[in-house]
């Protein structure tokens, strides 16, 4: 005997949940389907959530969500061999906790909250359970899921399955991920108690750090990496593109002890203890990655499966954009169903949904900035060329240095001549 | 002091990987075909893996384990040979992450 659902919904990540939330609030019965011992339990990500999408859906989720500490400082690292440069923008402090667009967390925690979430609107959450199959009916229509050899059947299916888009290549809509836009982030958790991390970071309580690296912790190497202030902890990690580890003389499983051995870093983790080591895999290729048909018949494909994902070049955002897919996902499925429609023209309307959305609208404006990102000259030049000036500027002895002129002279070492500048300059205007 | 309380030196990453919790399956979710690796030159699984589990043996051949694995996918998209079956393991197995 199978079970009939109104949806089912491949994995309880940010945007399979966010499905169900939306679906129950709008009377249906949805079940998530998810392979972790629990909620959250498979999701990995850096360690920043923004508020906006929560405002706007989740009345109340200031008070309750699981948030780390409230993000009013960014910084920016630049190093080569032991130097650092660092760029440190400490916001206004907000009038009220209302005004932080930003905020620290663990998505296993965050990701359990809004487990809870979905199931207070009535959605049905089943952890432990993992779906090998999407079963189709006579007329071609997703009507159901194999999990660990049951059958359950639904109206309309949605996958949410993230990054690893194996069901997707199953159904022939996804081929392989390939290297140039696919990275894998490497994550370490250190527990150091809340008032040392204030000590160390000079902050209050609420108070959060985002702190990104490029440059010799990573050999130069394209990619970044990241340090966020949790209320009683520091992750620390590293985003490498795939294409990279070929190529360099890097391996990814030291990569983060790179990092935390580096000076620059060393001195926030010093004496922690470590609690989790932890890998996932990103895509950095935005409007490369998104899955031209988010859709097919009695299907939505929504989050990071569909490659909602956004690489700002100092940070990569995708639990806003899985959120924001899964509301309109339950959208187009409330629309579909209130035509008596399941076919693939019914919810091709998602499509459109997703376009003028804020995962369209941002995609489509930062369409050119992943090619920019590849650049060899960011990540091992720039760098260089810094911490020369800066050496310069802030070293003083009988030698008469000017700075200029020893601009001129660093450039010219790395073999960039005006030609270059006023490329990067123009590609620039374009993707940043 | 704790065992794993951070001092100036590398953690090898089974050590590292004593700290994650795993609830391991008795049967791999990974099956490599290692055949194919044999004409392998770059073999790019053993510089990625994060969790370090692709190794050589003596001879050259290609060796790997499925416990620890943290569930990422990278060898599965970076071998140039389609050489790893990749799935996950059963529902409510593998990698169970407290801080991811």
């Amino acid at each position: 005997m199978s079970e009939k659902f109104d949806v089912v919904i491949i994995g309880g990540g940010p945007a399979g949940l966010s499905t169900a939330y939306f679906l129950a609030k709008a009377g249906f019965e949805p079940v998530v389907i998810e392979r972790g011992q629990e909620p959250g339990a498979k999701n990995v990500f850096g360690g920043r959530i923004y508020s906006y999408v929560l405002d706007k859906h989740f009345p109340g989720w200031r008070k309750e969500a699981p948030v780390e500490r409230w993000v009013r400082r960014e910084k920016l690292s630049m190093s080569c061999g032991d130097d650092t440069i660092t760029i440190d923008f400490a916001k206004k402090k907000p009038v009220s906790d209302d005004e932080f667009d930003s905020f620290t967390a663990f998505l296993s925690k965050f990701v359990a909250w809004m487990s809870e979430k979905a199931e207070e609107q009535g959605a049905m959450v089943l952890s432990g359970s993992k779906v090998d199959d999407v079963v189709f009916d006579e007329k071609g229509i997703a009507s159901g899921v194999f999990a660990d050899g049951e059958r359950i059947d639904a109206d309309y299916i949605v996958i949410a399955e993230g990054v690893n888009t194996l069901l997707s290549e199953k159904l022939g809509i996804r081929v392989k991920p390939p290297l140039e836009t696919t990275a894998l982030g490497v994550k370490e958790v250190v527990r150091l108690g809340k008032e040392e991390i204030n000590k160390r970071f000079g902050t209050e309580d609420w108070e959060g750090v985002a702190h990104f690296f490029i440059g010799d912790p990573l050999k130069g190497i394209a990619g970044g990496g990241f340090l966020y202030t949790m209320g009683e902890y520091v992750t620390i990690g590293a985003v490498i593109r795939l294409s990279e580890v070929g190529k360099k003389e890097i391996t990814m499983k030291d990569i983060a002890e790179q990092l935390r051995l580096h000076p620059a870093i060393y001195e926030y983790v010093k004496g922690g203890v470590l609690m989790e080591y932890s890998a996932h895999l990103t895509r950095e290729g935005g409007l490369m990655d998104v899955l031209e048909k988010p859709y097919g018949p009695g299907y939505l494909v929504v989050g990071d499966a569909a490659g909602y994902i956004l690489n700002t070049g100092f940070t990569i955002r995708g639990v806003d954009l899985a959120i924001e897919s899964g509301r309109l996902a339950a959208e187009t499925i409330n629309k579909a169903h209130n035509e008596n429609k399941r076919d693939e023209e019914a919810l091709s309307h998602y499509k459109k949904l997703v376009e003028e959305s804020v995962i369209g609208r941002n995609l489509r404006e930062y369409r050119n900035l992943p090619k920019f990102l590849e650049k060899d000259l960011l990540y091992g030049d720039l760098p260089e060329i810094m911490c020369e000036l800066f050496n310069t500027a802030y070293t003083t002895d009988e030698q008469v240095t000017r700075i200029y002129p020893v601009l001129m002279n660093s450039l010219k070492s790395h073999g960039i001549g005006w030609f270059t500048l006023l490329k990067l300059l123009m590609e620039a205007r374009r993707s940043i | 002091m704790s065992s794993n309380e951070l001092e100036e030196k590398p953690l090898t990453v089974e050590k590292r990987l004593t700290l994650t919790k795993f609830e391991i399956y008795e049967k791999p979710h990974i099956i490599v075909d290692t055949e194919k690796c044999e004409k392998c030159e770059i073999k790019p699984c053993i510089k990625a893996c994060p969790a370090g589990l692709y190794s050589l043996d003596e001879n050259g051949k290609l060796l790997f384990i499925y416990e620890g694995c943290l569930e990422c996918g990278t060898c599965r998209v970076i071998c140039p040979y389609n050489a790893v079956s990749w799935s996950y393991p059963p529902g409510g197995h593998g990698v169970w992450y407290k801080f991811g």
